[in-house]
C-alpha cells in the first residue's frame, strides 16, 4: 500500500540555498554603495542647483513639476530603498534564489534597479544643473530613453551572469512514481478544484472597471478613445482572470481533464495513452515565473499556477511536461498512473 | 478527492457516494477545515446526477462529518468514527471475497483464524 502525503496543501520541507550568503553580502554592500552615491551626489552639487528643483516632465523637455531639494533627495533615495529592501528581504528569505528563473530576476533587478535609480537621479540633476530657476531645467527625452535602455541592459547582463546552475530536474524513474491498484468492477475518479481568491478579486475589479468605463462612455463623460484604450486593457485581463483564477482537474479512465474557469469550460483533455507518467510535486509561483499559464523558456515545461504548493505533473509520451495546481495531487497522480498502466496493458 | 464506486454494489447510489467520500476523508485526503470539491464537480466526474451527490453530502453532514457554509461550500468538520470506517472496510472485504467465490461465513472464519 503506497503511503500518501496529506491531500491538503501543507507546506513541505525546505532545502537550504547554497548561494544565499553570497547574494545577501553582495546586496548589502552594493545597496549601501548605491544609497551613498544617491545621497552624496545631490549634496555635492547643491550650490549649482536651483531650489526648488524641477522633478517632473510630461512628454516634452519643459518641466511641469517641482520639489524642494530635501523632498527630491528623499524621493530619489526612497525609489532605490524600496527596490533594495525587497531584494534584500527576498534573499534573506532564500526561496527566490533556489530556482534559476527567480534567481535571474533577482540579479537583474539588483543591478538594473540600481542603474535605473542612479540614472534617473543623474538626468534630473543634469537638467537642473546651473539653471536659474526650475522652469529653465530642460530635460531632453532621449536622456530618459538612455537610462531605461541602460538599466534594461544592465539587468539582462546581471541576470545572465547570476543565473547559476540549471535547476536540478528530479529523476522520475518508474520506481518512485505513485501508483494504486485498480480492482475490476470498480469505478475510480479523482477531482480537485483550486481557486486563487486574489486572482478572482483582480478579475472582478477588472470586469467592474470595464462596466463602469462603458457606462461613462455611453453617458459621454469619458472620451471615446480613452474608453476604448481602457476597455482594451480591462476586458482581456478580466477574461484571462475568469479562465485561470479557478481550475478543475479530473482524472478518470479517459485520462486527465483540466477545466478552466468556474464552470470547468473550456476544458483540455489528455488521454491516458498520450501520457507517459504522472507525479506530484511542490512548486512556487517564483519558480515558474508567476501565476496563470507559465512556460519556463527552453524547458518544455508548462505550469498552470494558481498558488504555491502541490501540483499534479504529467509527462506526455511525445515529450514535454504539463503541471497544474491541485490539492491531493499525489492521489490524482497515483490514479492516473494506474489508468496509464491499464491502457498500456490492454 | 479520490472516489471509488463498486459497480456490483446494490445499495442506493447516494449511499455508495457517501461511503466513497467517507473513505476519502478517513484515509487523510482531506483534514478537518479543508474544503471539498463542489458537488457539481464530483457528480460530473462520476457521471451521475448532482442531486445524488448532494444527498450523499447531506447525509454526511447529518453524521457530523461535513459542514455546509454559505458562500464557502462544503468543508470537513471531523473525522469519521471508527465504526463507520470499519463497516465501509468490511463491505469492501466482502465484495472482494465475493469475487473469489467466498461467502460471508468463510470470511468470518478467516477473521477468527487471524485473531
Amino acid at each position: 500500500m503506497p503511503v500518501f502525503s496529506p491531500g491538503r496543501n501543507a507546506p513541505g520541507a525546505v532545502a537550504p540555498v547554497p548561494s544565499r550568503g553570497r547574494a545577501v553580502t553582495v546586496a548589502a554592500v552594493w545597496g549601501s554603495f548605491v544609497t551613498a552615491v544617491l545621497v552624496a551626489a545631490p549634496l555635492m552639487l547643491r550650490d549649482r542647483l536651483p531650489d526648488p528643483l524641477a522633478t517632473h516632465w510630461s512628454g516634452g523637455s519643459v518641466p511641469d513639476g517641482n520639489a524642494s531639494f530635501g523632498v527630491a533627495l528623499v524621493f530619489s533615495v526612497a525609489l532605490w530603498a524600496v527596490i533594495w529592501a525587497g531584494l534584500l528581504g527576498s534573499a534573506l528569505h532564500g526561496a527566490v534564489l533556489r530556482a534559476r528563473l527567480p534567481r535571474v530576476h533577482w540579479w537583474g533587478f539588483l543591478l538594473g534597479g540600481a542603474v535605473f535609480a542612479l540614472g534617473m537621479q543623474a538626468v534630473t540633476l543634469n537638467a537642473n544643473l546651473d539653471a536659474a530657476t526650475w522652469h529653465e531645467a530642460l530635460l531632453p527625452g532621449w536622456h530618459v530613453a538612455v537610462v531605461i535602455a541602460a538599466s534594461a541592459a544592465a539587468g539582462v547582463l546581471a541576470g545572465y551572469l547570476g543565473r547559476g546552475e540549471p535547476d536540478r530536474v528530479p529523476d522520475r524513474s518508474s520506481a518512485d512514481k505513485p501508483i494504486m491498484r485498480l480492482r475490476p468492477g470498480q469505478r475510480a475518479v479523482w477531482v480537485s478544484r483550486v481557486s486563487n481568491p486574489w486572482l478572482i478579486g483582480l478579475t472582478t475589479t477588472a470586469l467592474l472597471a470595464a462596466m463602469v468605463i462603458t457606462g461613462l462612455a455611453v453617458l459621454g463623460v469619458l472620451e471615446a478613445t480613452a474608453a476604448w484604450i481602457a476597455l482594451a486593457v480591462s476586458i482581456p485581463i478580466g477574461l484571462m482572470g475568469v479562465a485561470t483564477a479557478t481550475v478543475q482537474t479530473r482524472v478518470d479512465a479517459e485520462g486527465l481533464r483540466v477545466g478552466f474557469g468556474p464552470w470547468g469550460r473550456p476544458a483540455r483533455r489528455t488521454p491516458a495513452d498520450a501520457i507517459e507518467s504522472a507525479w506530484a510535486e511542490r512548486r512556487s509561483p517564483a519558480e515558474v515565473g508567476g501565476w496563470g499559464i507559465r512556460v519556463v523558456p527552453g524547458s518544455g515545461r508548462t505550469t498552470l499556477m494558481l498558488r504555491g504548493g502541490d501540483v499534479l505533473v504529467i509527462r506526455r509520451t511525445g515529450g514535454g511536461e504539463f503541471a497544474v495546481s491541485a490539492d491531493d495531487a499525489e492521489r490524482g497522480a497515483a490514479l492516473l498512473n494506474a489508468y496509464i498502466a491499464e491502457t498500456a496493458g490492454s | 478527492m479520490l472516489l471509488t464506486l463498486d459497480l456490483n454494489d446494490l445499495r442506493p447510489l447516494h449511499e455508495q457516494v457517501a461511503g466513497a467520500i467517507r473513505r476519502a476523508i478517513a484515509d487523510g485526503s482531506y483534514a478537518p477545515g479543508d474544503r471539498l470539491p463542489p458537488a457539481r464537480d464530483l457528480a460530473g466526474a462520476l457521471g451521475i446526477n448532482a442531486n445524488t451527490v448532494l444527498r450523499a453530502l447531506r447525509d454526511l453532514r447529518d453524521e457530523g462529518l461535513l459542514e455546509f457554509r454559505r458562500g464557502r461550500g462544503v468543508s470537513v468538520l471531523g473525522r469519521p468514527d471508527a465504526h463507520a470506517v470499519l463497516v465501509e472496510a468490511a463491505r469492501e472485504l466482502l465484495a472482494e471475497a465475493d469475487r473469489y467465490g467466498y461467502g460471508p461465513e468463510e470470511v468470518i472464519h478467516i477473521i477468527r483464524e487471524l485473531s
